[in-house]
């Protein structure tokens, strides 16, 4: 079995992470587009997270942007103010965390499914935002400041400097290829079998005597720890967080991109965030009022590509025509 | 809590409650006949304030902007459903998301672009301006009670027209079953289009009159929406009754978390829904 589902993502997957590569090299003089490409490496994290929780398990989430969140504000809460903390210990703290949290809210919403599970995971997100934007513990609105980067030292080694625009892309960079193969290891597994019968026909796989809450509730947590870790990503980055993370319309643009790449198709969610980032940057450098012309593409999407870009690209690798 | 405070809020969390029903009873029916999540229900609430705010200055005349506030809303809902909505009735959840979240963004937009960001206010008309004594120190604003009244009479009114009237025999047949509705001859498009302008209109009229009590602000319809949705959630989607019942549950314990529970007032409906979807997944009256 090939490790690639289709042409398309071998083609895709070969040439990003190539080109990706060389990005810092390309721009050495230029840390603003290293920066922002590194943002969206980091989004493609999270849509990616995303992507395998709609995509590949059927479950439609409005609320993914919590755990982009709250992986933020679970670091800069554990973290002590003025102390530079180890990068890896804290990772698996704010993965842990998330994870307990994610069990939580999922042996709640996995109770609904469809237009159900739509509205609630919005409402549980829209909660958590007010919960954030009101505390005056948490900073309210203006959220919370990371004063230290933690440094990145394993074994003894250190290597990664973490305020260093290159360094801190190149971690991006591992952490996205790290997710996908993650992803892809899951998707071929017994588990994640199991996880598209689940999706394709939940009686027969119940009637198989698979428990579908149990296998949903296992893809829910890893795809909502691994948003968290996006989160966490981000917050290192500008070294702030604040409750704008968690609002309905990241939960919302997320699913956007994943749908523009292609649900389901994992490679899809770095084609999507790169996709819809650029025309986000380029249309509001042109009128403030880019939330228009975004709707409108957004719609017209919806209108006219059934399976998204990478769709398009299949169709284009393969010259096939449906 | 003395009786005349509780009173008053009681009355608030009624009034409240309705509204939330106006809103809901909107989403709730276009989901049971026609299966589509509305998303951007909430921002018909909103460009129903801003119409009312517009025109109540243009014409000087409350109760004729809100005439032509909500004859515009509902050319907008109907050009909205002959347009966009009418490709996605064969389409999963999904496309209804995004298609409707890409309508949030352009009303946003358009809103922004119209009215400004700055928050605005619509003054209460004239006649309903005056407050009532309900007791030596405390009072109640007329134009509430006017609103409860309203919610009130347009829930009877949906109530007589669903269930004795030939459009509510068509509706309620096109909850329990669509395809049978579509094969016995019903004109199932004209339909559609007819429950899409009504339900949006319902939540540009939440909209409207609820303007001289709130400030018009952006992201005013997402707010509401999401009260909307807990709604919905707890009334059981699709129902009618339910989202009444679950409306004023809503209202009530909202209002009085604002005043016993101050911390945490924002987090309580959602607690509130959690709890009953621990013991009812499906809402309180399934359809």
């Amino acid at each position: 079995m090939s490790v690639f589902s289709t042409k398309a993502e071998k083609v895709f997957i070969l040439a990003f992470f190539f080109i990706a590569l060389g990005v810092p090299l390309f721009f050495n003089e230029n840390t603003f587009y290293v920066n922002k490409i590194s943002t969206m490496l980091i989004l493609s994290i999270f849509v990616m997270s995303l992507d395998y929780l709609v995509g590949k398990t059927g479950l439609i989430s409005l609320g993914h942007a919590m755990f982009y969140g709250l992986g933020g504000y679970l670091f800069a809460i554990m973290v002590p103010e003025y102390e530079e903390v180890n990068f890896w210990i804290y990772t698996f703290y704010v993965m842990a965390a998330s994870s307990v949290i994610a069990l939580i809210v999922g042996l709640i919403v996995l109770r609904t499914s469809g237009i159900y599970m739509i509205m609630i995971t919005l409402a549980l997100a829209q909660m958590t935002f007010y919960f954030f934007a009101d505390s005056t513990e948490y900073g309210g609105l203006d959220g919370l400041f990371i004063y230290l980067k933690p440094e990145t030292s394993i074994f003894g080694l250190n290597f990664l400097d973490l305020d260093n625009e290159t360094h801190f892309y190149y971690l991006c960079l591992l952490s996205l290829f790290n997710c996908y193969v993650f992803f892809k290891i899951t998707l071929q597994s017994r588990f994640g079998r199991v996880i598209d019968a689940v999706k394709e026909n939940p009686e027969r796989a119940t009637a198989l005597g698979y428990n579908i809450f149990h296998f949903r509730l296992v893809a829910y947590v890893l795809s909502s720890s691994l948003a968290a870790y996006a989160g966490y990503l981000f917050s290192l980055q500008y070294g702030f967080v604040n409750p704008t993370m968690m609002s309905w319309e990241v939960s919302a643009s997320a699913l956007v991109m994943a749908i523009l790449g292609g649900l389901g198709t994992v490679f899809g969610a770095i084609l999507g965030v790169f996709v819809y980032e650029s025309l986000h940057y380029g249309i509001e450098h042109m009128t403030q009022y880019w939330m228009f012309w975004m709707g409108s593409l957004i719609i017209v999407m919806v209108l006219t590509l059934k399976s998204g870009i990478a769709g398009l690209v299949e169709k284009l690798v393969t010259g096939k025509r449906k | 809590m003395d009786m005349s405070l509780f009173l008053v809020q009681l009355l608030n969390g009624v009034q409240y409650g309705l509204l939330l029903f106006l809103i809901a009873s909107g989403l709730t029916l276009v989901f049971g006949v026609m299966g589509i999540l509305n998303l951007a229900h909430g921002s018909m609430y909103m460009i129903g304030a801003y119409l009312v705010y517009y025109f109540a200055s243009a014409t000087d005349s409350f109760l004729l902007a809100v005439i032509i506030a909500c004859v515009i809303a509902m050319i907008i809902g109907i050009i909205i459903e002959r347009f966009l909505i009418i490709h996605l009735y064969n389409r999963d959840h999904l496309d209804q998301v995004l298609l409707t979240v890409g309508l949030i963004f352009i009303f946003n937009a358009a809103q922004s672009f119209i009215w400004g960001n700055d928050p605005l206010g619509v003054e209460v008309p004239e006649l309903l301006s005056s407050s009532i004594q309900l007791t030596d120190i405390v009072e109640y604003p007329v134009y509430r009670l006017f609103l409860s009244v309203l919610c009130i009479g347009i829930a009877l009114a949906m109530y007589y027209v669903i269930n004795n009237t030939k459009l509510g025999m068509m509706i309620r047949a096109g909850e329990s079953n669509r395809e049978m509705v579509e094969n016995l001859g019903v004109d199932i498009s004209k339909l559609f289009t007819i429950v899409f302008a009504v339900g949006v209109t319902l939540s540009a009229l939440a909209g409207i009159v609820s303007a001289p009590i709130v400030s018009l602000v952006p992201g005013m319809g997402e707010r509401v929406l999401i009260s909307c949705f807990v709604v919905v959630v707890i009334g059981g989607m699709g129902s009618i009754k339910g989202a009444f019942v679950a409306a004023l549950l809503v209202g009530i314990v909202d209002t009085f978390a604002s005043v016993l529970l101050p911390g945490m007032s924002s987090m309580t409906i959602y607690l509130l829904m959690a709890l009953i979807l621990i013991f009812k997944p499906q809402g309180l009256f399934k359809s």
